[in-house]
Order: C-alpha cells, then sequence, then structure tokens
C-alpha cells in the first residue's frame, strides 16, 4: 500500500474505462494473451473424440478404515482452557527463564561483593535462594509473583514501603530481596 | 400400505459443484477430478481427449474438493469434505486399482456453520483449514491432531491460503455488521493453536467483492474478485481495475505462476485476466472478453488451451480458448458438452409415442441455460422406411459378395414362400431374384458363406449358391421321411435338426457341401446355435443344442458332435432360441424360453463349460435372439412381446427396452443407403430403421434460451404449456418479463406465448376441466411480486383455453396472494394462496363468459406452497410446518383439517402414496412418509399424522410426480409396484417404490448384509449417510431402501456375491434375479 494505493481509486478508473470501450473496436484485443498456452501434449490430437469408453462404476468392497495411527482426531479441549492451558505453558517456561535472569541478577549484584564468580557458584546460589523462598513464611513463592499482575505486585511493594517502579521482573526481585 | 419404499437414482447428478486437475491416478497421469453432488468423476486427459475412468459414490454431499500434494509424495491426494462436516483424504492406489483412504476424519466438525467450507493448503502443505478447524501435517506429509480455532470475523465470504510466506497464512474475506467487506491476513500459530493476526489486511473493498483468488510466487498475494473492481493486493503493493458489472461464479488458473486466470460470471461470460509483472512486482491488471460459455460453477484449464466449464444451471463444457476469435468475435469454441438436467424445477410424465411407457419432460437449467429436457427409457428406432408384409417368418441380410462391405439383399421367409428384396439403383428396396435359392418355401437359415458362395437351408435341402453367377452349387437333400426343422449356419459350417432327434453337420468347401457328422439324440431338438466367437473367425468349435422334453441346452463339439455339457433348465417351457455371444471378452451362452425368460450362462470356450446361471423375465412370448453390431460393439436383439437389447457395461449384463410395441423377427441390415440399420418385421410391417446409442436412459435437449419454471401436458391438444421467464432490454433496462408459453408435444416449438404483467410471475399450471363443460383447460396461477413486498399479497388465476393452437384467455380472477398452486379437484378448481387453501369453480353467466367463483376456503398453513388431492382428500405440504391433511365436504361445501404432523418441516415437494400414507421431501435433503391413523382411538390420535419412514436422500427434491419410466409388464411383480418419480436441483431423477411388505423385509436383510461387503469411500458410513438429518434430528433412516446400494450388489465379484449368498441363506442365481428385477424398475 504505497503512493499508488491511495489514489488508484478513482483517477485509475478513467483510463481503464476507456480502455473497456475500445475493447469491441480492437477485436483482437485478447489474441496476444492467448499466446502460449500452457501445454503438456496432451489434447493434442487434431479431432478429439468424444467417446473414449465408459465411466467404470466404482464399487468399493474393501475396508476403508485406516491404520489406527492416521486416524485423526479433534483436539477435544475447550478454546477457552486450551487457551489458559498454553498461557500456563507461557508462563512455566517464562518462569524457568525468569529464575535464570534473577540468579544473573543476583550474580551481578553479588559479583562486585566477592570480585569472583563461577557457574558452580551461581547453580548453587539459585538453589539455596529458591530453597530459601520455599522455606520462608512471609513471603510469597517466586511462582506465585510470577502469577500476579503488575498492577498486584506494586500494590503488595507499596504496603511494604518499597518503590513500585520497574519492570515486572524487577518487582518481583525487589519483593523477593525484601523477603 | 405404502410405507415400504425402495428409493433409487434413475439419473445420476450431473450438476458440476467443483472440478480440479493433478496427477491422481499416477505421476505421470493428468487427472480431471470432477464432483457431481454425492459423486466424484475421475478423469484421465490424453492426446486424443478426456477419457473416463472411475465414477465414485460418495456417502455425502460434496462440499469441497481439493487435490493436493504432501512432503514427499509422487502423486497428488484428494481432500474430500462432506456438508454433513465429515472429510476424508484418498489416495488411488494403481495396482489394484483401489482408492485408499489416507485419512479419515473422525474430526467433530460440527463447530462449522457455515457452507463456506473450504479446503485450503499452502504451497508447503503445512495444513489444511477447515472453516475454523485446523488440522496441520507434519514433516513426513501425516496429518496430525485437528484442532479449532476462533475467527472473530462472523460473516466470512473466503478464506484462501497464502502462497510465498514463512509461516502458513490465511487471508480471510469478510463482511463486518456495517455490512462493509474487509480483507484480513492471519498466520496459524501451530504451536500455540491459534491465529495471529496477520501480516497485513485490507479495508473497505467493493461491496461485492466475494472471490479471492491467491496468487502464487513469485509474486504471492491475493487478487480479490468484486462486481466493479477486481483488486490485486500483497501487502506492499496495490493495484485496482474496474470491469463491467458482473457476479463472478468461478475462476480457474492457467499458468503455474500465476499470472493468467480464467474467470466465468453468473451470466455464462468468460473472461481472461491478466496480471503483468516485472521483477516480482506486479505493474498491471488486464481483463479481456473471451466468449460466452454454460454459466460456470467451476473452471479448470486442462492442457493445449484446452478448458473444462463445469457447470449447475447448464450443460458442462469442454472448451478450447483459439488465439483468434470467430466471426462474433469469440475466442471460446465448444469441443464437447455434458448433458446435466440440473436444476430439475419441474417436470411432467406424459406418453407422447401412446406405448404404454412414460416419458419425463423437464424443466431444466436456469437463465439463459434453461431447456426442456425429455428423458424416456429404453432404445429408439427411427424409422426410415417401412412396407407392410404380413406373415414374416424371418428375416436374413445378404452381401452380394464375400468383399462387398454392405449388404445388399434381404431375406424374408414366409410359412410357404421365400421373398428376396435388394437395393435397387434408386437406392429403393425392390423384389428380386437368386436364381440359386428356392423360393417356393419357407426359408429356415441364409448365411454369406466363405469361397464368395450363399447358403439356404429350406425344409428339404441345404443348398450352396455362387454369389457370382447366383446359380446353385451343390445341395444336400434331407433323407426321406425326415424334413429340416431348425437350422444354423456359419460361414463355413451348417447345423441341422431334421426331426426325431437327428442332428446333422455339414461343412461347406469351394462349390461342395460335405455330411459330415450324424448323431441321433434321445429327444426333438427345438434351437441351434453354432455362432463363430472363439479364435476362428469363420468357424464354431461348439455347437449348443435345445431340447424338448427334457427341457435342456447340451453343448457338443465339432466336428465331433461329442456331448461336452448339458444343463437342464427346469420348468415346463422349452427354449425357442439358443445364442453364443461375447461381450467385453466374455463369452455368454443365452438361452431364450417361450414364454419370455432369458437364461444367461457363462460359457468356457475352452471346456464347453456353463457357470453362472441367471434368469430374467424380458416378456411373456418366445424370444428370438440376434446379434447386431452399433458403434463397433456387438449386441444381441431379443425380439418379442417385448423387444429388449441385451448390451454389457462394466463386465455385466444390461437389458434395454426398445420404444417398439412387439418384434417377431430382426436382423442387421447395414446397406450403402441404410447405413447401420435394421431390418425388423413386426405386426405386419417390415421396417428399416436405425437404432439409438445403446444406453439406458435417452435424453434430449429442447434449448428455450429462457428460465422454464413450470411445465405440464394436455393431451386433448397435443400440447405442453409452461411458465418461463426471461431477461430482456426494456429502455436499456434489463428486466425480467414472464410468460405463459404453449408448446406443441411434437416438435416442442412455441405455438402461442400469453405475456404476464410487469412484476408477475408464473407460480403453478395445470391443465384441467370443470364440472358440466366439456372443454380442457389450462389455469395458470401467479404471484405479483413486488420488490418492497415480503410475501406477495397480490396474484391472479388465468384459464385459458387452447383453440387453433393459440391461448385464449377465457377467466381471470384475482387473488389475495401468490398462486402457488393449482389442483383440479372434483370438477373445480383448487388453489393454494399464500396461508390459504381455496376452492372455485367456474359458472357460466347470461353472457356467455366464464367466471371463476369461490367456494370455500381453509385457513391455517404459514404458506401452503404443495397441494396434492386425492378423492375429497387435500395434502398440503407448508413452507414450514410439515404436511398436512384436509377433507372436502360436499354436503356442507366446506374444507377442513384432519390431521398434521406436528414437526417442523421446511417442505420442497409432497405426494400421496395411497389413501393414508403420504410422501414429503424438506429441505434438508430428506425424504419421509407419514400415515393418517383413522383408526386411532381419540381425537387426538386421530389428529396427528404419524411419522413413519424416514431417510436421507442427499438431494433437494423439487417435483414428485406418479408415474414410471419403463413399459410396465401387466404379471411381472414389478408391474404391481406403485412408483413416483422425483426430480432435484442437482439434476437427479429417481423412483420411490412401494414394495410389499414380504419383499421389503427381504430386501432390508440384503442391505444390512451389503453394507458390511460394499465400503463408504473414505471410510464414511452408510448409515449416517441414510440417517435423517436436520438441525433439529438426527434419526437412523426406516421403512426406506438405498436401491443404489442394493443394485450395486451386481457389479460385486461373484466371490462377494456368494459371502452374501451363505449369510442370507438365498442363492447368487435368485438374488441376482430379485435385483435384476429392481433394476428394471427403472
Amino acid at each position: 500500500m504505497e503512493a499508488e494505493n491511495s489514489d488508484s481509486s478513482a483517477p485509475a478508473r478513467e483510463p481503464e474505462q476507456a480502455s473497456l470501450g475500445d475493447d469491441e473496436m480492437a477485436a483482437g484485443g485478447a489474441s496476444k494473451f492467448l499466446t502460449n498456452l500452457p501445454s503438456r501434449g496432451l489434447f493434442s490430437s487434431a479431432v478429439l473424440s468424444s467417446n473414449l469408453g465408459s465411466m467404470r462404476v466404482y464399487v468399493c468392497d474393501h475396508d476403508t478404515s485406516p491404520p489406527e495411527e492416521q486416524l485423526i482426531k479433534t483436539n477435544a479441549t475447550n478454546i477457552l482452557i486450551r487457551s489458559l492451558q498454553i498461557n500456563k505453558l507461557r508462563i512455566d517456561s517464562k518462569d524457568a527463564k525468569a529464575s535464570v535472569a534473577i540468579t544473573k541478577g543476583k550474580r551481578s549484584a553479588a559479583r562486585p561483593l566477592d570480585g569472583k564468580s563461577s557457574a558452580k557458584r551461581t547453580n548453587t546460589g539459585a538453589t539455596s535462594s529458591s530453597g530459601r523462598q520455599e522455606g520462608s513464611s512471609t513471603g510469597f513463592s517466586e511462582r506465585m509473583l510470577q502469577t500476579m499482575t503488575v498492577e498486584r505486585l506494586r500494590a503488595i511493594l507499596k504496603d511494604k514501603g518499597l518503590s513500585p517502579k520497574g519492570k515486572k521482573d524487577e518487582l518481583i526481585s525487589r519483593l523477593k530481596d525484601e523477603s | 400400505m405404502s410405507f415400504w419404499n425402495y428409493v433409487v437414482t434413475a439419473h445420476k447428478p450431473t450438476a458440476v459443484s467443483h472440478s480440479c486437475v493433478g496427477n491422481f491416478t499416477s505421476p505421470q497421469e493428468l487427472n480431471l477430478i470432477i464432483a457431481k453432488c454425492t459423486r466424484i468423476e475421475i478423469h484421465l486427459l490424453s492426446a486424443h481427449g478426456l477419457q473416463p475412468m472411475l465414477d465414485v459414490p460418495i456417502y455425502g454431499r460434496i462440499a469441497t474438493l481439493e487435490l493436493f500434494r504432501p512432503h514427499g509424495e509422487s502423486q497428488d491426494l484428494l481432500f474430500i469434505a462432506t456438508e454433513r462436516y465429515k472429510f476424508c483424504v484418498l489416495q488411488w492406489d494403481g495396482e489394484a486399482s483401489e482408492l485408499i483412504t489416507r485419512y479419515p476424519m473422525n474430526a467433530d466438525l460440527s463447530f462449522s456453520h457455515s457452507f463456506l467450507v473450504g479446503s485450503l493448503y499452502n504451497i508447503s502443505l503445512i495444513a489444511v483449514v477447515l472453516f475454523y478447524e485446523v488440522i496441520p501435517f507434519d514433516n513426513k506429509g501425516q496429518l496430525k491432531e485437528a484442532f479449532n480455532i476462533r475467527l472473530e470475523e462472523l460473516q466470512v465470504l473466503d478464506i484462501k491460503f497464502l502462497y510465498g510466506c514463512s509461516k502458513p497464512t490465511i487471508a480471510v474475506l469478510y463482511q463486518d455488521n456495517k455490512d462493509a467487506r474487509h480483507l484480513k491476513t492471519y498466520e496459524v500459530a501451530l504451536k500455540d493453536k491459534d491465529f495471529i493476526e496477520g501480516p497485513w489486511s485490507q479495508n473497505n473493498l467493493d461491496n461485492g467483492a466475494g472471490l479471492l483468488i491467491p496468487v502464487p510466487l513469485p509474486l504471492g498475494g491475493v487478487i480479490i474478485i468484486g462486481e466493479e473492481t477486481i483488486v490485486y493486493c500483497n501487502g506492499s503493493s496495490f493495484k485496482a481495475i474496474p470491469i463491467r458489472p458482473s457476479i463472478t461464479r468461478a475462476y480457474g488458473r492457467i499458468d503455474p505462476d500465476g499470472s493468467r486466470f480464467l474467470l466465468g460470471d453468473n451470466s455464462g461470460l468468460l473472461y481472461l485476466l491478466v496480471i503483468s509483472h516485472e521483477r516480482e512486482r506486479i505493474t498491471g491488471l488486464k481483463i479481456e472478453h473471451l466468449g460466452e460459455t454454460s454459466v460456470a460453477s467451476s473452471i479448470s484449464y486442462l492442457d493445449n488451451a484446452v478448458v473444462y466449464v463445469g457447470s449447475k444451471y447448464g450443460d458442462s463444457q469442454l472448451i478450447k480458448l483459439n488465439l483468434q476469435p470467430d466471426e462474433k468475435g469469440s475466442y471460446v469454441e465448444v469441443l464437447e458438452k455434458y448433458v446435466n438436467l440440473g436444476p430439475i424445477v419441474d417436470f411432467c410424465v406424459v406418453d407422447l409415442e401412446r406405448q404404454g411407457q412414460g416419458q419425463v419432460v423437464t424443466c431444466s437449467g436456469a437463465y439463459k441455460d434453461g431447456s426442456l429436457r425429455i428423458v424416456r427409457n429404453g432404445i429408439g428406432i427411427n424409422e426410415q422406411a417401412s412396407v407392410e408384409l404380413q406373415g414374416i417368418k424371418g428375416l436374413w441380410s445378404l452381401r452380394s459378395s464375400t468383399t462387398d462391405p454392405n449388404d445388399t439383399f434381404l431375406v424374408v421367409s414366409f410359412i410357404s414362400e421365400t421373398r428376396i428384396l435388394a437395393m435397387n439403383m434408386e437406392d429403393e428396396l425392390e423384389e428380386t431374384e437368386i436364381e440359386g435359392f428356392y423360393a417356393q418355401a419357407q426359408t429356415l437359415f441364409c448365411q454369406n458363406a466363405l469361397h464368395d458362395q450363399l447358403v439356404q437351408v429350406t425344409a428339404s435341402s441345404v443348398r450352396l449358391v455362387s454369389c457370382t453367377s447366383r446359380e446353385l452349387q451343390d445341395q444336400w437333400i434331407a433323407p426321406t421321411g425326415f424334413s429340416v426343422n431348425v437350422a444354423t449356419a456359419n460361414a463355413t459350417q451348417v447345423l441341422l435338426a431334421i426331426g426325431g432327434g437327428h442332428l446333422v453337420y455339414l461343412e461347406i468347401g469351394d462349390g461342395k457341401l460335405t455330411e459330415v457328422k450324424h448323431i441321433q439324440l434321445e429327444y426333438e431338438i427345438s434351437c441351434l446355435d453354432i455362432n463363430p466367437i472363439g479364435e476362428k473367425a469363420n468357424s464354431s468349435a461348439l455347437a449348443v443344442v435345445g431340447m424338448w422334453t427334457d427341457i435342456s441346452v447340451r453343448i457338443f463339439s465339432l466336428p465331433s458332435l461329442d456331448l461336452i455339457t448339458k444343463e437342464s433348465l427346469g420348468g415346463e417351457i422349452i427354449p425357442r432360441s439358443v445364442l453364443i455371444c461375447s461381450f467385453e471378452g466374455i463369452s455368454y451362452l443365452l438361452c431364450a424360453l417361450g414364454d419370455g425368460h432369458l437364461f444367461n450362462f457363462l460359457l468356457n470356450l475352452a471346456t464347453g463349460e456353463l457357470s453362472d446361471r441367471k434368469k430374467v423375465s424380458l416378456g411373456t412370448q418366445p424370444i428370438t435372439l440376434r446379434t447386431f453390431s452399433s458403434k463397433d460393439t456387438t449386441h444381441v436383439f431379443a425380439a418379442s412381446d417385448r423387444p429388449t437389447v441385451i448390451y454389457s457395461s462394466n463386465k455385466k449384463l444390461l437389458y434395454s427396452n426398445v420404444n417398439l410395441k412387439e418384434v417377431s423377427h430382426m436382423c442387421p441390415f447395414n446397406s450403402a443407403a441404410f447405413p447401420d440399420s435394421l431390418a425388423i418385421a413386426k405386426e405386419g410391417e417390415l421396417s428399416i430403421g436405425t437404432i439409438d446409442d445403446i444406453q439406458k436412459l435417452h435424453i434430449r435437449s429442447i434449448p428455450l434460451g429462457e428460465h422454464a419454471r413450470r411445465i405440464c401436458h394436455q393431451e386433448q391438444s397435443r400440447t405442453f404449456a409452461i411458465c418461463s421467464l426471461k431477461n430482456c432490454l426494456i429502455n436499456n433496462d434489463e428486466t425480467e418479463v414472464h410468460f405463459v408459453r404453449l408448446l406443441d408435444d411434437q416438435t416442442f416449438e412455441f405455438i402461442s406465448t400469453y405475456q404476464l404483467d410487469t412484476f408477475e410471475y408464473g407460480c403453478s399450471i395445470i391443465s384441467c376441466s370443470f364440472s358440466d363443460d366439456n372443454n380442457v383447460y389450462y389455469s395458470v396461477g401467479t404471484a405479483y411480486v413486488l420488490p418492497e413486498e415480503n410475501e406477495p399479497t397480490k396474484g391472479r388465476i388465468l384459464v385459458f383455453v387452447v383453440e387453433d393452437g393459440k391461448l385464449q384467455l377465457i377467466a381471470e380472477k384475482e387473488t389475495k396472494g401468490a398462486v402457488y398452486s393449482l389442483n383440479a379437484f372434483n370438477g373445480k378448481l383448487l388453489a393454494a394462496i399464500n396461508q390459504k387453501i381455496q376452492l372455485y369453480k367456474l359458472m357460466l353467466r347470461e353472457d356467455g363468459t366464464r367466471e371463476l367463483q369461490s367456494e370455500c376456503g381453509h385457513h391455517g398453513h404459514i404458506l401452503a406452497l404443495y397441494v396434492q388431492t386425492r378423492g375429497d382428500f387435500i395434502v398440503v405440504g407448508d413452507l414450514m410446518k410439515s404436511i398436512s391433511l384436509l377433507l372436502y365436504k360436499h354436503e356442507e361445501g366446506a374444507i377442513e383439517e384432519r390431521a398434521r404432523d406436528y414437526n417442523a418441516n421446511w417442505m420442497t415437494a409432497v405426494e400421496i402414496l395411497d389413501d393414508d400414507v403420504y410422501l414429503g421431501a424438506e429441505n434438508n435433503f430428506n425424504l419421509f412418509t407419514v400415515r393418517r391413523n383413522s383408526d386411532g382411538a381419540t381425537d387426538e390420535e386421530r389428529g396427528r399424522l404419524e411419522v413413519v419412514g424416514e431417510y436421507h436422500l442427499g438431494e433437494f427434491v423439487n417435483r414428485f410426480r406418479h408415474g414410471s419410466l419403463v413399459m410396465r409388464l401387466p404379471d411381472s411383480e414389478a408391474g404391481n409396484i406403485p412408483t413416483v418419480i422425483f426430480g432435484t436441483v442437482n439434476g437427479v431423477i429417481g423412483i420411490v417404490a412401494s414394495l410389499p411388505h414380504d419383499h421389503y423385509v427381504f430386501l432390508e436383510k440384503l442391505q444390512s448384509n451389503l453394507v458390511k461387503v460394499i465400503k463408504g469411500v473414505g471410510g464414511l458410513s452408510h448409515e449416517q449417510w441414510r440417517s435423517f438429518n436436520n438441525e433439529k434430528k438426527t434419526v437412523d433412516a426406516r421403512n426406506f431402501l438405498d436401491g443404489d446400494l442394493i443394485e450395486s450388489f451386481l457389479d460385486l465379484s461373484r466371490s462377494r456375491m456368494e459371502e452374501i449368498s451363505k449369510t442370507i441363506g438365498v442363492s447368487v442365481e435368485e438374488l441376482c434375479k430379485r435385483v435384476e428385477e429392481l433394476t428394471r424398475l427403472h
């Protein structure tokens, strides 16, 4: 949809209409478009026969039910439930990503402290942090936080007197750090 | 009671809804596949034209048909979806010549409400969409689990896959709630099972935009066909051109790269759409008018400028696009027409030749392709010449020499003389002589023999005559005390029965007859045959002999006359004619009895063994069998009181009536003046004529150039009257004009026309007479259909009389609504006017003019569309309130309701089967029967019409009429079965036959066993297909039998037949006989 689009409907019509009028005068106008019609050598006989045998009526006396694995069934799940499931899956996968992101965040935060970082350590750190979360009674589990809306997270942060600014992940990590 | 009904198709659907081209039957072969409602036809494209291959019945109404090729396949697969939301994918197995079901669908498609079901696929074939239903393919070409997706657009007009998108993308053309039309694209996210709003969209299209054409790569994008514009867009570029206002019905792609398309519009004009492009960018659109075809419903470019145009409204065509226009400026040359009866809007059953055999005259086609079609069962003889000759006992044709390709002489034998007719110089048949023939006796047989000779057999001798000198060369004289009773011969052999069971075998030499063998049998011989069909063209190794007394046929070897086979026929009727013949490479022995029955056996030429014995009834009189050729195929003519042609199709013997009353003898007579003719001896007359194509139904077309909607025949004036409409240009405005036209029933020419008023439609027409009046009238019911009214509030009843071949209006009566139906009723006229049933009588005024006077009426319908009467009973088919029964009370002069069916069926036709049972068809393609319960205990019971039979026909029935397409033999079982003919939108002519109960029970058992053997193509279920189905309910079919299924028993292999015969406990022969009897109902 470029420049020609916007004005094509009105001005383009006139020249075309003129050419419609020409149509009858320039009989044979279609000739040049009818050249080089695709051909694979069929219907090549000069006289096409109209009597090339008769139609056989098909009687199907073999089993027509296909092998089991080829039977197509409709996914019976309700569309709403399916979309909820898909959302959940998406969140789960995000969850996993998010937890990595969090540990990364932690790691970067921790870096200036001990000045030394290794994959091993972050891993243990991640496990220990999640273990700590589950152990804590006051705080929210990360999964719970993930399912909450940003609005809700902000409200909780306000309640706890923390800054409600930033992205969802930041809000969550702030909440977690707090707890 | 006639509620045990048998429904069978006499003429298959012919309206073409879809067609496609691809490599279906093999990777090298190109096929055209055509959908005709409930059948699929597969054709092969060959150098010589379109070669029919297969006609496949489908248990469903085909909603869509597509060929596609998944990854890794070398040939295309066929995707079929039915209107009852089933689908399957079929593949052709070339080795077994079978259709294999690849992926049958168990998916519940009931989400899809629309008839706009479209099956689509993109070039990489990842998914098939069936309206909100997505069935993805995986990489291996396997279909996976299907899932439903919501589409926000409610009124989807068309939906197509786009080419060249990285993800499967669909384009959706839809109408919003302000009736504006837009295009949107969606990507199908297979993982998320959802649509993602697509890469681009196009708002505010032509208000008539209705068709999307996806353009293949390199261009991609989509063409939107509107009523006034054609638009190309692909998200980045956009091009539009105006067109003459028209509604495009079908398109066909010519070039694989999508640079040319064919478009067919609703008036049958064919256009070429050219897309010019440079470096993957569109540079221009152009549309060119090519010419006229039938109104197309599908266009398939085949090859080499040949295009298949499928039509629902007229004959489908094979056309060629010529490079240069003809003198009318048309580039279209019609190569072939394929007869289509659809839509059959109305029809009548007449007996024009007064032979006791019905013909159906249909109002077929629509718009400019409207026509009348005369559908006739049986084979016609077109008489070329005839002479009066009484007492013909035999007929033979002879060539003047062996090398002459044409017959010259016609030998006619009488009880005590033989006459020879020949063509003279003026091409007239003239009596002549062959000197060597004995003319003072009855000829028993004669034949052209080898060495340029002729053979004549009379009671006393066998004479061998030279063709050149026409003089006697040699003769064999019957021994004293014996005379030849029966004789047969071929070019080298003669076989004689000379009384007392003596059988004499002669061989013909050059100028010499030699007696080779003579044996005596225990009984008299009734008939003989030595027709050579084996390896040798001139001699037979087998002789067939029919016997008196023990009623048997025996097969002897030649020349030794050793008995090979003896087959006892049973019963007491002697065989009168035997014949060895070969159809489609299979050898048969036919044996006709003196009572019109015919046995047929498979004959093993090498061993002389007989198998597969079958018996059919052809008539009531002795039959004489003769072979003849038509179009290079051999057929057998069975001369009797019901002359029949026996031929073979699908390696199955078929019997077709010949439309002649009684034929005693027949011989082929292929002379120069009468090529490919038959000489026929009948009722004191010898006639020569050509024979129609050998097929069951014969259809003659009378193109009208206008749309006929109602028809009726008037015996007395020998005319038809039709109500028709035509689009005429009046003051440069295209207007519908409606007519009542009178046609001659022989020539089908318009002989008189009455033009109706503006906006006045002809709705009904009948031929009727009134009490106290000897004239026969045509009565026409009309409606004024005004654009601003929902239902007509005004109409007329017009009464015409035919005088001097003109329609004279003698009375007219204004009505308060549309006159949907008219019936002659007790010497009065019964009209259905909107919601009312009204009875009129014709009164003579004092001044001699006539006037229709209303007598009484009955209210209480939504719209009384279809009315049938019987005695004082009136059966009304309502728009939406099913069937009700009314009664006319003479004394009170009133019509009152007796009973009704309380189901909400939207009726399309009704008919009365008998006093108590009524047949109805409704708009979900079902048939049902209701029964009056006059013995009910309470008023409530008596007031209810009980539904006794239900069946899914799968066809939209427009009309029922009592009658039959075949001549009825009063003494045969089939002769007493009442039948109703129906005509449908897709051009089906079918029969509903009311069977006796025991017959029905037997066939029901056969049907239930057949279902186990004959499977639905694509795994579709017969039981589901035939179950009565509408928006409200689905119930199993009852008290209706599927005749098409039952008659396909005859197409089964012998082993399958035996399988069924075993489970039912009835012999194969008996089953075949009973099914063959049914096939003779239509």
